[in-house]
C-alpha cells in the first residue's frame, strides 16, 4: 500500500516530516518505508523554455534546438522526436551531474557542439520512460532547478501491511491512525450530490442469491458521462502512488478506492441486460473473459456478479470484458458491495488473481462505509466526466451486519502487558480508532467496534490497539526475570551438540544440504524405502524429502571438487523422512550422521607422509563413536549395494547402526562425474544418540606393570584379520587386555596366497607382577590354537 | 717391548689422535676402528695379553681393560660431539610451519544456534524438538490461523497431502509442548522449517528458526521485553538498542517484531539497514488465548509469551554473509572460516 504525504493532509492536520511520519507510523505496526525522492541527484538540472527547432545539418533524425533559461541562450543538440517551440523541458548543461553520477562532457554531435542536453525522464531516474523530452508544465519556472519544480514536500510512503488491517488500506485510514497520535481531527471529505429527477431504482433492480458470499450490494446509476482523459490532479493524484491513469471514470472509481479503501466497480450501463444484477455462485467450469482478456474457468466457490441474461463480473476480484468502460460508454452503473472474505479469498487463490479489490475484500472491506463510498464515487464520476446522478441509490442489505461489542478489562489490560494503564486515556484511544462507547466503570469500559476493524472480535483485541498505541517501546522492561524451578531435562539437545563438537575434533566439517531432493536421489539408499512426495515442489530437483545425507554430501563433494579442493572430509547431522514399508500413512523421520571423506586425509606438511582416505578411517571413526556414545558389542559384515563398490553394515546386536564403504565408481562417474575415490558412512544418529552415557563411572588404572608380546603369522589370504583377532582373544584369557594389529605385510617372502600378520598383545594382571613363564604358556595357548584352527604359520 | 709401556704409548695415542681431529664426522668412527676395530690397537695388545705369564694377568689385564673401557668412552664422546656440531643438525629453524592438527568447522548456523540456546538455557529455557513433517492442526489451525485466512499467504507452505505438510515454523513444537506438559513451560525449540518460496540471496525455501515459549501465571509483555532485551545485548553486545513495534502473528496478540539498533552502523544507515538504522531481528507476543484454548489451557489463568527469529538471517548478520546459499554449497572455503 503506497500513500501519499500531501494526499493524507486533506483528511488531517500533521506537521511530521516524510522521514518522522514513516518512522511513527512504523512504531504503531505500520510499517512504513518512504520511496526515495524523485528530486534527488536533480539539484543540477535546470528548466528551459524552448525557443527555436532548427533542422540540424548533418542529420535529419536530429535538431538543434536554441533554448532559454531566462539569462542565457543554449544550442543544444536533440534527437527527441517531441521538442516544440514553446515548450519547457529539463535541461542539463555542460558540467553538470546526473542522478546516475554521469558528469556532461562538451561533445559535438555530427560536427554541431552541443551546449547540454536535454532530458528524458529515463536520464532523470524518475521512470523508465525514453520515448520523448520529459515535459513541464506551463507554469513550470525557467531558469529555476528541475528539483524544486518535482519536490514540493511529496512524498509517498509504501507501508508493508499486516493482514489484519484492511482498514489502513486507504489514504483515510492511514489518516486516523496520525489522527490518534497527534489528537487532531480527522475529517472525511463531505459529499454533495445534485441528483437528476430520474431514480436509480428505476433502471436497476438488485437481487442477492448468495447472501452469505454477498451480505451487501449497492448501486448507483450516473448518466450521461463523457470517457475522457482525467483532469490533472487526478493523473497526478493517482501518479503519486504508483498507479496509471486509464480514463477519467475509471481513474475515479480508483481514487475512491485508494481515498475510503472501499473498492467500487463501474459497469457500461449500456451492456447491462434485464436491468437487473443478480449476485450468485457459480457453476464449477462456467467460462467467462475477464477484462485483462483472460478467458477464466470457474469453481462453485466464485462468487458471480450477473446482468439479467449472463455474468458481468467476478465479484470482487474483477469485473469481465462484457461490461467494462469503453469510450463510448455514456451511463455508467457503480457498484459498492460487501463481500464475505472466505469467499473472495477462495476465488482469488482459485483463479490465482490477486487484484487492489480482492486484496481488500478478503482481508475485510467496511460493510457500513460501501454508502460513503458509493456517494463519494457517483460526485466524483460526476465532476470529472460529467453526466448526472441518478437519485437515490439500490441498497440491497437484507441482514444488516452487527459490529461487535466488546468489554475491555483494565485489570486484565495491566496484568498482561505488566504496567498500570490510566483508564481515561485508554478510553480516548478507543474512541479514537472508531468505538462508540455503550458504557463503562470503574474496572471496565464495553465499546461497539467500528465496521472498518474487522480485526477487533476479542478482548485481546482492544488490548493490542491500546499497547500499540501506547508505543510497544515505551512499555517499562521488569527489573526481574521470573525463574521457574525446572527439573525436566533436555539431554538430547546435549548429545546432538557433543555428536556435532565430537565430529568436528575428529577433523570433519559440518555441511547443511537441502532436504529437498529429486527422484533419483531418494533411490540412494540401504534399504529400500519410500520416499515422501511433495505435493507442490518448488521445481522438479526439489520434489522429494531425503531419504538418505549421502547424495546430497557428495553434491557438496563436488562443488569443492570444482573449486579444486580435492582432500575433504565432511560430514552432515540431518533429518531424512520416509514411509515405513509396513504404513503408508506415517512418514517416518530420523536423524542420521553422514560423513564422506576423498583424497587425503591430513594437510601436505614437511614433516610425515600424508595418508590417503581410505574406508578403515570411516570404520575407525564408527569405533570411536560407538565407544564414546555408549554403543556395545560393534558387529561388523559385508553388505551389497549398487552405489557402493564395498560396503559394510555395522550393527550392535540386533540393530542396524549403519553401513560405510568405498562408494561406487560408476555411480559417481554417472551422476556426478567424479572420478576421485570417494568413501562414506551413513549411521543412525538417533540409535547413536539414545544409548549415550554421559555420566561415567571412573575405575582406577591398573598398579601392577603390563608385559607386551609381538605374535607374527602367516595365514592365507582370505583369513578375516578380525576372526583372527577374536580367535587370539578368546585364547588369551582374563590376562590379555589388548590386541594391537600393526602389520600386514604382503609380498617379496610371503608366498601369493599367503599374507603375513603382526599382533601387539598386551597382558596384565590387577593383583601382581606377570612373570615371563605365565606370559609365555597364554602365547603357546594362542599359537597352537592359531595354528590348529586356522593354518596359522609361526614367523 | 713390554706390555705395559706399549698401553701407556697407545693412551698416548689416542690422546694425540682425538686432541687432532677436526670436524670430519667420520673422524670418530676412523678412531673407532684404528683402536677398537678388530685388528685396531688395542684388540692387538689383547690378543698379546693371552701370551703373558699368568701371574702377571691379572694386573695388567686391569690396565688393559681400563684402557679399553677409556677408549671406548672418548671415541663415544668424540662421536658425539661431532654429530652435535655438523651444522645441518646443529641448525634449529624454528619458523618451520606447525604440524596442524586435522581439525573441522561446525556451519555458521549451528554455531549460531548454539550461541542462542546457551543464552536462553542460561535464563531457564530447556530445549525441546518436533518433526519436520507436521500436520496441517499443529502448524496452522492450533495456532489460530482461520483456513481462509490471508496470514497463511504469509508462509508459502509445501503440502505432502490434505493433512501434512513441511511445517513452515518451529511453532507447533509450542503445540505439542502444551498439548503433553502443564504450565509452568518455559521451552526453546530449534529446528529446520520450510517454505515455498523461491530460492535467492536473500532466502531460502529450507532454513531454520527457534522458538521459544514461556506460559506461567503472571507473565507480562514487560517481561517478555526484558528477557529479549538480555538476549539482544549478549547476542550482539551491550551496546545495541532495541526497539518494540506492533506485528502481527496469529499465534500471538499483541504481536511484536524487536529491531536492534543496527551495529554496522551504530544507527546511522547503512546498506545492511537500508538505512533505517535497525535490523529486524525477531518476532514476538503475548500468546494468543485462542491458542490456550486449542490446547486445554484456561487463558483467564495463564498468560504466556512466544518469540521466535531465523537462525539462518541472524547468522548473516553475525558473520556479515552476502548470500544465503552459501549455507548449503558445503564449499570448504566458506566452512573453514566459522
Amino acid at each position: 500500500m503506497i500513500v501519499n504525504t500531501n494526499w493524507l493532509k486533506k483528511y488531517t492536520d500533521y506537521s511530521y516530516s516524510a522521514e518522522e511520519l514513516a518512522e511513527r507510523l512504523t512504531a504503531i505496526g505500520l510499517e512504513s518505508n518512504l520511496i526515495p525522492d524523485k528530486a534527488a541527484g536533480l539539484e543540477e538540472v535546470l528548466i528551459a523554455e524552448i525557443l527555436a527547432v532548427n533542422p540540424h545539418p548533418n542529420a535529419d533524425r536530429l535538431t538543434v534546438c536554441i533554448v532559454t533559461t531566462g539569462e542565457k541562450q543554449f544550442a543544444v543538440v536533440c534527437g527527441a522526436p517531441n521538442v516544440k517551440k514553446g515548450l519547457k523541458v529539463p535541461l542539463a548543461l555542460v558540467g553538470s551531474t546526473l542522478p546516475n553520477g554521469m558528469i556532461l562532457k562538451p561533445i559535438k554531435i555530427r560536427g554541431v557542439a552541443s551546449e547540454g542536453m536535454l532530458c528524458a525522464e529515463d536520464e532523470l531516474g524518475i521512470s523508465e520512460d525514453h520515448s520523448g523530452i520529459m515535459i513541464l508544465d506551463e507554469n513550470a519556472i525557467v531558469g529555476g532547478r528541475l528539483a524544486d519544480y518535482l519536490a514540493s514536500n511529496d512524498r509517498s510512503l509504501e507501508i508493508d501491511l499486516t493482514p489484519n488491517r484492511p482498514d489502513c488500506t486507504s489514504h483515510i485510514g492511514v489518516a486516523r491512525e496520525i489522527a490518534l497520535m497527534t489528537g487532531n481531527e480527522l475529517y472525511k471529505p463531505d459529499i454533495n450530490l445534485s441528483e437528476s429527477e430520474s431514480a436509480t431504482s428505476a433502471y436497476i433492480s438488485v437481487g442477492i442469491e448468495d447472501q452469505i458470499g454477498c451480505p451487501r450490494y449497492a448501486a448507483r446509476l450516473v448518466q450521461g458521462v463523457k470517457i475522457g482523459p482525467s483532469p490533472d490532479w487526478l493523473v497526478k493524484a493517482l501518479a503519486s502512488i504508483g498507479q496509471r491513469s486509464i480514463n477519467n471514470v475509471v481513474d475515479a472509481a480508483n481514487y475512491v478506492l485508494m481515498e475510503t479503501g472501499h473498492p467500487l466497480h463501474t459497469f457500461d450501463y449500456a451492456n447491462l441486460k434485464g436491468q437487473k444484477i443478480v449476485v450468485r455462485r457459480a457453476k464449477a467450469g462456467e467460462k467467462v473473459v475477464t477484462l485483462d482478456g483472460i478467458e477464466r474457468e470457474l469453481s462453485d466457490d466464485i462468487l458471480l456478479i450477473c446482468d439479467g441474461e449472463r455474468p458481468v463480473a467476478i465479484a470482487g476480484i474483477m469485473g469481465l470484458a462484457n461490461s467494462e468502460i469503453e469510450k463510448d460508454t455514456r451511463d455508467v452503473l457503480i457498484e459498492s458491495a460487501y463481500f464475505n472474505p472466505r469467499i473472495i479469498r477462495r476465488g482469488s487463490r482459485y483463479l490465482g488473481l490477486q487484484t487492489e479489490a480482492s486484496y481488500r475484500f478478503e482481508r475485510g472491506a467496511d460493510y457500513e462505509g460501501a454508502i460513503y463510498a458509493l456517494e463519494r464515487g457517483a460526485e466524483l464520476i460526476a465532476e470529472v466526466a460529467g453526466g448526472r446522478v441518478c437519485r437515490g441509490v439500490v441498497d440491497e442489505y437484507p441482514k444488516p451486519i452487527e459490529s461487535p461489542k466488546i468489554v475491555l478489562r483494565y485489570e486484565r489490560t495491566n496484568r498482561l502487558i505488566g504496567m498500570k494503564f490510566e483508564p481515561e486515556w485508554v478510553k480516548k484511544v478507543l474512541v479514537g480508532l472508531g468505538c462508540d462507547i455503550l458504557n463503562s466503570n470503574a474496572q471496565e469500559v464495553a465499546v461497539r467496534v467500528p465496521s472498518w476493524r474487522p480485526d477487533l472480535e476479542r478482548e485481546i483485541d482492544l488490548i493490542e490497539e491500546v499497547v500499540r498505541i501506547y508505543g510497544m517501546s515505551r512499555v517499562p522492561s521488569t527489573k526481574t526475570l521470573q525463574m521457574i524451578p525446572n527439573i525436566s531435562t533436555d539431554d538430547r539437545y546435549d548429545r546432538i551438540e557433543k555428536l556435532r563438537s565430537f565430529m568436528a575434533t575428529c577433523g570433519y566439517s559440518e555441511l547443511y544440504c537441502n532436504s529437498l531432493v529429486s527422484a533419483r536421489a531418494t533411490e540412494f539408499g540401504f534399504e529400500p524405502v519410500k520416499p515422501v512426495k511433495l505435493r507442490n515442489p518448488l521445481s522438479q530437483d526439489m520434489t522429494f524429502l531425503r531419504t538418505s545425507l549421502i547424495p546430497g554430501m557428495i553434491a557438496a563433494i563436488k562443488h569443492n571438487f570444482n573449486r579444486r579442493r580435492f582432500d575433504l572430509r565432511l560430514f552432515e547431522l540431518g533429518h531424512v523422512q520416509a514411509y515405513a514399508p509396513e504404513e503408508e500413512t506415517q512418514a517416518r523421520e530420523s536423524l542420521r550422521l553422514g560423513a564422506l571423506l576423498t583424497g587425503y586425509f591430513d594437510e601436505p606438511n614437511w614433516a610425515y607422509p600424508r595418508r590417503k582416505t581410505n574406508s578403515f578411517i570411516l570404520k575407525g571413526l564408527a569405533d570411536t563413536l560407538a565407544h564414546e556414545f555408549g554403543v556395545c558389542n560393534l558387529n561388523y559384515s559385508k553388505a551389497e549395494n549398487l552405489f557402493f563398490k564395498r560396503l559394510v553394515k555395522i550393527s550392535a546386536g540386533k540393530k542396524v547402526l549403519g553401513y560405510f564403504g568405498e562408494l561406487a565408481p560408476d555411480y559417481l562417474g554417472k551422476d556426478w562425474d567424479i572420478e576421485e575415490p570417494v568413501f562414506g558412512m551413513e549411521l543412525d544418529a538417533d540409535f547413536l544418540l539414545k544409548q549415550v552415557n554421559l555420566a561415567k563411572i571412573y575405575k582406577e588404572p591398573p598398579v601392577f606393570p603390563s608385559t607386551e608380546r609381538d605374535l607374527s603369522i602367516v595365514v592365507k589370504c582370505e583369513i578375516l584379520v578380525g576372526d583372527i583377532m577374536k580367535k587370539i582373544r578368546q585364547n588369551g584369557g582374563d590376562l590379555l587386555r589388548e590386541i594391537r594389529f600393526y602389520d600386514l605385510y604382503l609380498g617379496k617372502n610371503v608366498d601369493k596366497n599367503e599374507k603375513s600378520l603382526t599382533f601387539n598383545l598386551l597382558f596384565q594382571a590387577d593383583d601382581r607382577t606377570l612373570t615371563d613363564a605365565e606370559v609365555d604358556q597364554i602365547m603357546a595357548t594362542i599359537h597352537s590354537n592359531l595354528s590348529r584352527e586356522l593354518n596359522a604359520r609361526l614367523r | 717391548m713390554d706390555l705395559l709401556n706399549r698401553i701407556d704409548e697407545v693412551r698416548a695415542q689416542l690422546q694425540n689422535d682425538i686432541q687432532q681431529v677436526g670436524a670430519d664426522p667420520q673422524a670418530a668412527e676412523n678412531l673407532r676402528i684404528k683402536y677398537l676395530g678388530k685388528k685396531g690397537l688395542i684388540s692387538v695388545l689383547f690378543a698379546d695379553f693371552n701370551s703373558i705369564p699368568a701371574e702377571q694377568k691379572p694386573q695388567i689385564g686391569r690396565v688393559l681393560n681400563i684402557l679399553k673401557k677409556d677408549a671406548e668412552a672418548r671415541i663415544q664422546a668424540l662421536s658425539e660431539k661431532l654429530k652435535a656440531t655438523s651444522s645441518q643438525d646443529e641448525f634449529f629453524d624454528y619458523s618451520l610451519p606447525g604440524l596442524t592438527p586435522a581439525v573441522g568447522h561446525l556451519h555458521p548456523i549451528t554455531q549460531t544456534l548454539n550461541r542462542v540456546i546457551a543464552i536462553f538455557r542460561e535464563i531457564g529455557f530447556v530445549v525441546e524438538f518436533g518433526p519436520e513433517v507436521e500436520t496441517d492442526y499443529n502448524n496452522f489451525q492450533a495456532l489460530n490461523f482461520a483456513d481462509d485466512h490471508p496470514a497463511r499467504d504469509m508462509q508459502d507452505t509445501f503440502f505432502i497431502d490434505e493433512k501434512r505438510l513441511l511445517r513452515t515454523h518451529t511453532s507447533p513444537i509450542q503445540i505439542r509442548t502444551m498439548l503433553k506438559k502443564k504450565p509452568p513451560i518455559r521451552i526453546l525449540a530449534p529446528g529446520r522449517v520450510y517454505r515455498n518460496e523461491a530460492i535467492n540471496p536473500r532466502s531460502h525455501c529450507v532454513f531454520h528458526q527457534v522458538e521459544g515459549l514461556y506460559v506461567d501465571e503472571n507473565v507480562t509483555f514487560s517481561e517478555l521485553k526484558t528477557t529479549l532485551e538480555v538476549f539482544a545485548w549478549r547476542f550482539f553486545g551491550a551496546d545495541v538498542k532495541t526497539r518494540f513495534r506492533p506485528g502481527f502473528f496469529p499465534f500471538t496478540e499483541p504481536s511484536a517484531e524487536m529491531d536492534i539498533s543496527c551495529f554496522i552502523c551504530a544507527g546511522k544507515g547503512c546498506r545492511l539497514c537500508k538505512y533505517t538504522g535497525w535490523l529486524e531481528i525477531l518476532g514476538c507476543g503475548m500468546v494468543d488465548p485462542n491458542v490456550f484454548k486449542n490446547v486445554g489451557i484456561d487463558p483467564e489463568k495463564y498468560t504466556g509469551y512466544a518469540f521466535g527469529m531465523g537462525i539462518d538471517r541472524t547468522a548473516l548478520l553475525k558473520y556479515g554473509i552476502g548470500d544465503i546459499r552459501l549455507y548449503f554449497d558445503g564449499d570448504v572455503r566458506f566452512l573453514e572460516q566459522f
